[in-house]
């Protein structure tokens, strides 16, 4: 497969970059969303991933810029003012981890022959699948 | 009594809608149910997004989707879990999305209604292309299956009657032209000229700036 070029590789990035700024903005929705005593289960795991997704965020960012480029944040998100219980909370959060995970999954396929990228979207994919595991696990009956 | 308050009133006694007492008087709360419906209006881009790409590609996945419609999977992922939830989308073992039956109806029902809307819009009431397909989108979700039905109804009556529609926006023209913008001699206004309020209002979205 052709190396992309920088400017193909950064776009691949930004899509990345908008997967984990939106993750975390869901994240800090949730952590608020979370109503009752359900909240004193959930709330530190919640809290973990708003800090997790935009630290991967910014490691995202970094490479960008390090292609020379500067990354483009383009999300368009809408929270519902609802109340939701630690399950719920868990089973949305599932939901966009995995989405991020296949993501990541989707950019390792289109940067192929880039090593260093490559590398970098592997190690991203090990701790995005640890993630869900984990969710899954805390969702087991 | 204003035309808002006749509107109003007729529609109270509708069944099915839903009404807030308030001290000066009667809050009409339909804005909440549009707030509320499973088909919101990016819920409907969703599914037409699914439905094109079957259309197109023959499979949908979370990524074409969310290629499609420019935005991440995580959204697209979370948006869709309602319309599952409704029997709207279904996600097969390998991951990839069809619309069941009653979405499918849903969509073409969408489709149908934009359509409508921007022919009578554009074709029929005169406003440009663009606005009409811009406005069409975002009633297509809202517009109720009797609304459309009516709609649908005029529109087969504008195109069987050519001439005389011709006619009537030729009549048309003239009376708008000729409007003294007087409420008092005004069949259509009361206290204020209606013609004027909706020109001098600022732009109501994105589309008319």
């Amino acid at each position: 497969m052709t190396k992309l070029t920088p400017a193909e590789a950064a776009a691949e990035l930004n899509r990345l970059f908008a997967e984990e700024v939106e993750a975390s903005i869901r994240y800090l929705h949730l952590v608020n969303a979370v109503k009752g005593l359900d909240r004193v289960l959930v709330e530190p795991i919640l809290r973990e991933g708003v800090r997790e997704t935009l630290e991967h965020a910014d490691v995202i960012a970094k490479k960008i810029r390090a292609l020379g480029h500067v990354p483009k944040l383009d999300i368009q998100l809408s929270c519902p003012p609802r109340a939701v219980g630690a399950r719920e909370a868990l089973r949305i959060a599932l939901t966009f981890e995995e989405a991020a995970l296949e993501a990541y999954q989707d950019v390792l396929r289109r940067v192929e022959g880039d090593v260093p990228l490559e590398e970098f979207i592997r190690s991203q994919i090990a701790v995005e699948s640890e993630h869900v595991a984990e969710l899954k696990q805390l969702l087991v009956e | 009594m204003t035309i808002a308050s006749r509107i109003v009133r007729r529609i109270r006694d509708e069944p099915g809608v839903h009404w807030v007492a308030k001290q000066d008087g009667v809050s009409l709360e339909i804005w909440k149910a549009f707030d509320q419906n499973v088909v919101s209006h990016s819920a409907a881009h969703h599914l037409m997004a699914i439905d094109e790409l079957m259309r197109r590609l023959g499979y949908a996945r979370v990524s074409d989707v969310a290629r499609t419609l420019n935005i991440t999977r995580g959204s697209v992922s979370v948006s869709l879990q309602p319309l599952k939830d409704a029997g709207l989308v279904v996600q097969d073992e390998n991951r990839h999305l069809r619309l069941s039956p009653q979405g499918q109806s849903l969509v073409d029902a969408i489709r149908t209604k934009r359509l409508v809307m921007t022919r009578l819009l554009s074709e029929f009431f005169g406003v440009d292309a663009i606005h009409a397909e811009l406005d069409a989108c975002k009633m297509e979700h809202l517009l109720s299956n009797a609304t459309a039905q009516r709609l649908v109804s005029f529109l087969r009556f504008i195109d069987a009657h050519g001439p005389e529609i011709e006619q009537f926006r030729r009549d048309w023209a003239v009376h708008d032209a000729n409007c003294t913008h007087q409420p008092e001699s005004c069949a259509s206004c009361d206290a204020v000229c209606l013609a004027d309020t909706v020109a001098a209002a600022p732009p109501s979205s994105e589309s008319e700036t």
